[in-house]
């Protein structure tokens, strides 16, 4: 699962509508992917990541720093637009869990594959 | 502008026009077409283009389409082609040098070797000085006779053309991809795989390319994932499924992301059912690409109890342990009924995809039953294409539509009943009797389809 992915997923567990994002990820194994660099796609994902969240998650990981806000000159900085590619599209979780900060939901995330199935209480 | 001869491949008619169409769009190509001039039963289309640069780009990814040529005559006999060739010689010069190539081709009917050397013939007005090159020539020229579509059946008596064709090839379509991406070539494969050409003009249909984010929600093994990362766009898939997804050991759709080198494209599968999917943004979509599960070769299921009157929801423990905490637990499903999948898929798609995006999709239909009406319809979506591909008694009919305005959350999509007339929302079976037909109610082509496909009894299953 890659950052990106990670970014757009809240808990969906019944009732569970405030308080389900992010994720909170635990003993993760990150390893990374490459992935085509397209300025284009990156500019128009912007307005519907998290910032704070994708900032956060990265400095979790122990990955490259982030700047803490969106420049604004983001859709020409070319450095900018590669940190980005690198964080939320070639950061991949390949094992590990992510925790609902609200209900206190597990979904395992195995083989690079999150699990997002809820149980039969929680539809 | 100048006429272009599209030369259409001779399968999938209904869905020729859409993808050529889709193509025009996605290369922002001009075009004019007189109206009849495509014709289901002819593979040749007249079309005006603003140059042969815009034509190649319009057929450079095409699957449904062979050649196109710049048109530099027709008639219905040689005598009026040669006339109308002649009314603009000054387009030999430019070709006068060149090392060249004729072909002649017949639809509904084929040229003898010798008659195709009296046809090549009688263009040697053109008078070039190039070499004849067989093999690689700079320029080629095509004649090509169409015979009708009833000419070529069992018992047909030859008669002459039609019409005729003479134009110079400027471009052969993508058809090659084709091969690239068979099944039989593929390492992971599950039984309701699509096949590589349909899956291509999806992708082609759904406007996949570069900087595009595309999502399948009934993944299975992937097929979208791979054709439309193949023209460059970004692919993520979900299933409630995640052993179709995963495979077994060394394959899955890992293993194809692999053979097809898409790992820098294909972005994430997970395993959700899309009735209680956990994406938290809207209008973020591009296209959405799906075969939705219709039962025949793989059940449709969601999450919940068959009966739940039976067996409430509710947690259960196994040993004093939360069951749904255990590595193994999956949770239970019931059967998802076909006409409520579509409705799903569409209100889905209206939430999420991006003003502009396409949503393309299998119907599947009971041939007697269908009517153009039970395409479910929704406020923000526009119906762009609907093709059929017949089976006998059922078909599926490949739908495109695009979201034309903003999601609203009051509105929600509907299928059309009795003659348009009474708008209802989806019939919804309460419960899952076979052969229960209402009498009074019209019901869409696909209700119940599983059941009415397993009551045509022991026919072929060609899917």
């Amino acid at each position: 699962m890659r950052l990106i992915t990670h970014n757009l997923l809240q808990c969906h567990v019944k009732n569970c509508n405030s308080n389900n994002f992010p994720l909170k990820i635990e003993d993760a194994q990150v390893e990374l992917i490459e992935a085509d660099y397209n300025p284009e796609f990156l500019v128009n994902m912007l307005p519907k990541i998290d910032w704070p969240v994708l900032v956060n998650t990265a400095k979790q990981l122990g990955l490259p720093e982030i700047p803490a806000q969106v420049p604004e000159d983001a859709e020409n900085n070319e450095a900018f637009l590669q940190g980005l590619h690198s964080v939320l599209l070639e950061t991949h979780i390949q094992q590990g869990r992510m925790i609902c900060p609200g209900c206190g939901h597990v979904f395992n995330i195995k083989e690079g594959i999150p699990n997002m199935l809820l149980a039969e209480h929680e539809i | 502008m100048p006429q272009y001869l599209v030369q259409f491949a001779q399968f999938h008619d209904e869905f020729r026009l859409p993808e050529f169409l889709s193509l025009a769009q996605l290369a922002r190509v001009k075009y004019s077409y007189e109206e009849g001039s495509y014709s289901l039963d002819s593979p040749f289309f007249k079309v005006e283009l603003e140059s042969d640069e815009a034509a190649r780009k319009l057929v450079e990814r095409a699957i449904l389409i062979k050649n196109i040529y710049e048109l530099w005559g027709e008639g219905k006999n040689y005598a009026e082609v040669h006339t109308m060739v002649k009314e603009n010689p000054e387009r030999w010069p430019a070709y006068n040098e060149k090392s060249f190539k004729f072909s002649v081709s017949g639809f509904g009917s084929t040229i003898s070797v010798p008659e195709q050397r009296d046809i090549i013939n009688s263009f040697s007005f053109l008078a070039f000085d190039g070499p004849i090159d067989m093999k690689n020539p700079e320029v080629q020229f095509g004649v090509m006779e169409d015979y009708g579509s009833e000419a070529g059946k069992l018992g047909a008596v030859k008669k002459e053309p039609k019409h005729i064709y003479f134009g110079k090839l400027v471009a052969t379509g993508g058809r090659d991809v084709v091969n690239k991406y068979n099944l039989k070539k593929r390492k992971y494969l599950g039984t309701t795989s699509m096949d590589a050409e349909l899956s291509l003009v999806m992708a082609n249909q759904a406007l996949a390319a570069p900087g595009k984010l595309v999502y399948d929600p009934f993944v299975g093994t992937g097929s979208f994932l791979f054709t439309c990362a193949h023209f460059g766009a970004f692919t993520m898939g979900s299933d409630i499924d995640g052993r179709q997804i995963r495979g077994k050991k060394n394959d899955g759709v890992k293993a194809n992301i692999e053979q097809y080198s898409l790992q820098g494209r294909v972005l994430d599968s997970l395993v959700f059912d899309v009735c209680h999917h956990p994406w938290r943004t809207k209008a973020w979509l591009d296209a959405i690409v799906t075969d939705p599960p219709y039962g025949v070769r793989a059940g449709a299921k969601k999450l919940g109890r068959k009966d739940e009157t039976k067996t409430p929801l509710k947690m259960r423990t196994y040993e004093g342990e939360p069951m749904h905490e255990r590595v193994d637990y999956y949770p239970p499903t019931k059967p998802y009924e076909m006409s409520e999948v579509l409705i799903d898929l569409l209100n889905f798609a209206a939430e999420h995809l991006r003003v502009g995006g396409r949503l393309v999709y299998w119907l599947p239909t009971v041939v007697d039953e269908y009517s153009n009406n039970d395409v479910p319809q929704h406020p923000s979506m526009k119906l762009l294409s609907n093709s059929e591909q017949n089976f006998g008694q059922w078909s599926r009919r490949l739908i495109t539509m695009e979201k034309t305005r903003e999601w609203d959350a009051k509105e929600t999509a509907t299928v059309e009943i009795s003659e348009g007339v009474v708008k209802e929302e989806a019939p919804v079976p309460e419960k899952q009797e076979h052969n229960e037909e209402d009498k009074d109610e019209k019901r869409p082509g696909h209700f119940l389809f599983r059941e009415k496909y397993f009551n045509f009894g022991r026919q072929e299953t060609q899917n």
